[in-house]
């Protein structure tokens, strides 16, 4: 009975959270200003984030991510939905930065070429998190942004496909082949780590 | 999920941008706003533009026909009534001018009367003082 109590208290908060989601995006869609600022607050983590695990640069992902939130608030009448803001977002943001790759000629290292990092015990967590990050930002530009959608983001690999328009299998395959990478770097540079 | 997969995932974590990133769009917001304000002073030029656009244009077509029509046909009146007044004062000059005519006729035809009376009398006052003078 209590736990029923829970269960319907956490799906009325959540969809009461739905509902101001709703709310500010129509808020924001009238020409609220407050609500628009209200909705960059909401996403300038996940929008940042992306950008800045594709390019590794605080000030560049910064400028990204102001352009994916201008580019936002000149399309808010096309937003349907919280959710649909979600993907949109997701989807500009990934868009923008392979654009800014293109464009500025991000050198990628290769994988074998990236510098390995050298952990010692005290440090091994964030060396890790550290080394792995570092990893990431060597791969090519397709790869690096489907890693980051599906471990930043969570993102299935359905969801990717459907978000950068690619195959599911090409989605899949870059997953497989950049894990694989990724963990034969990882343990290579921090060897008594078991991972 | 294995516990690789939990590194990569406690490593891409979602991170929070400067604490003024926030305020800086909104000031971007703002500026662009202010750019896209005078566009919006020349939106009668876009609405103009638009009245002229088919659909309206049909009506403003017709209302143009409407009042071109009404401007021709008070024309054509005016035209013809100022015709009609000149027409009626010029025969109402000739009916005066047939009148003077008329009466100096009249006048005429009665000093010839007139003078051929007085001559018939000084003609006949004439021939009787030869008469008297005779005898």
């Amino acid at each position: 009975m209590a736990s029923e109590t829970l269960e319907d208290q956490l799906i009325e908060r959540k969809e009461g959270g739905m509902q101001r989601a709703d709310d500010t995006l129509s808020r924001a869609k009238d020409g609220d200003q407050t609500a628009f600022a209200d909705l960059v607050r909401e996403h300038q983590a996940m929008v940042f984030s992306i950008a800045h695990y594709f390019s590794r640069d605080r000030a560049t992902s910064e400028d990204l991510a102001q352009e994916v939130f201008i580019h936002l608030y000149q399309n808010l009448a096309a937003i349907e939905s919280p959710a649909h803001l979600k993907f949109w977002l997701r989807r500009v943001t990934g868009h923008r930065c392979i654009d800014h790759a293109r464009k500025h000629k991000v050198k990628t290292v290769s994988v074998e070429d990236a510098p390995e990092p050298v952990a010692t015990t005290d440090f091994r967590d964030s060396l890790m998190t550290e080394a792995l990050r570092r990893i990431v930002a060597t791969l090519p530009e397709k790869p690096r942004l489907v890693v980051t959608l599906r471990y930043q983001e969570d993102l299935d690999p359905t969801e990717i496909a459907k978000l950068l328009d690619m195959p599911l299998n090409t989605v899949k395959s870059h997953l497989r082949r950049s894990l694989a990478i990724l963990r034969e770097k990882v343990t290579r540079s921090m060897g008594e780590i078991k991972v | 999920m294995n516990r690789f997969d939990e590194e990569l995932k406690l490593a891409l974590r979602r991170e929070e941008p400067s604490p003024d990133f926030t305020d800086r769009v909104m000031a971007r917001v703002a500026e662009l706003q202010k750019r896209e304000k005078p566009r919006e002073k020349t939106g009668w030029l876009r609405r103009l533009a638009e009245f002229f656009q088919p659909a309206q244009m049909k009506w403003a077509t017709a209302g143009a026909m409407a009042v071109l029509l009404v401007i021709a046909g008070f024309g054509v009146h005016h035209r013809r009534e100022s015709e009609r007044k000149r027409l009626a004062e010029i025969a109402e000059g000739e009916r005066a001018k047939e009148q003077v005519m008329l009466a100096m006729r009249i006048a005429s035809a009665k000093l010839n009367a007139a003078q051929k009376k007085v001559r018939e009398i000084a003609v006949h006052e004439d021939r009787g003082s030869k008469i008297e003078d005779r005898r």
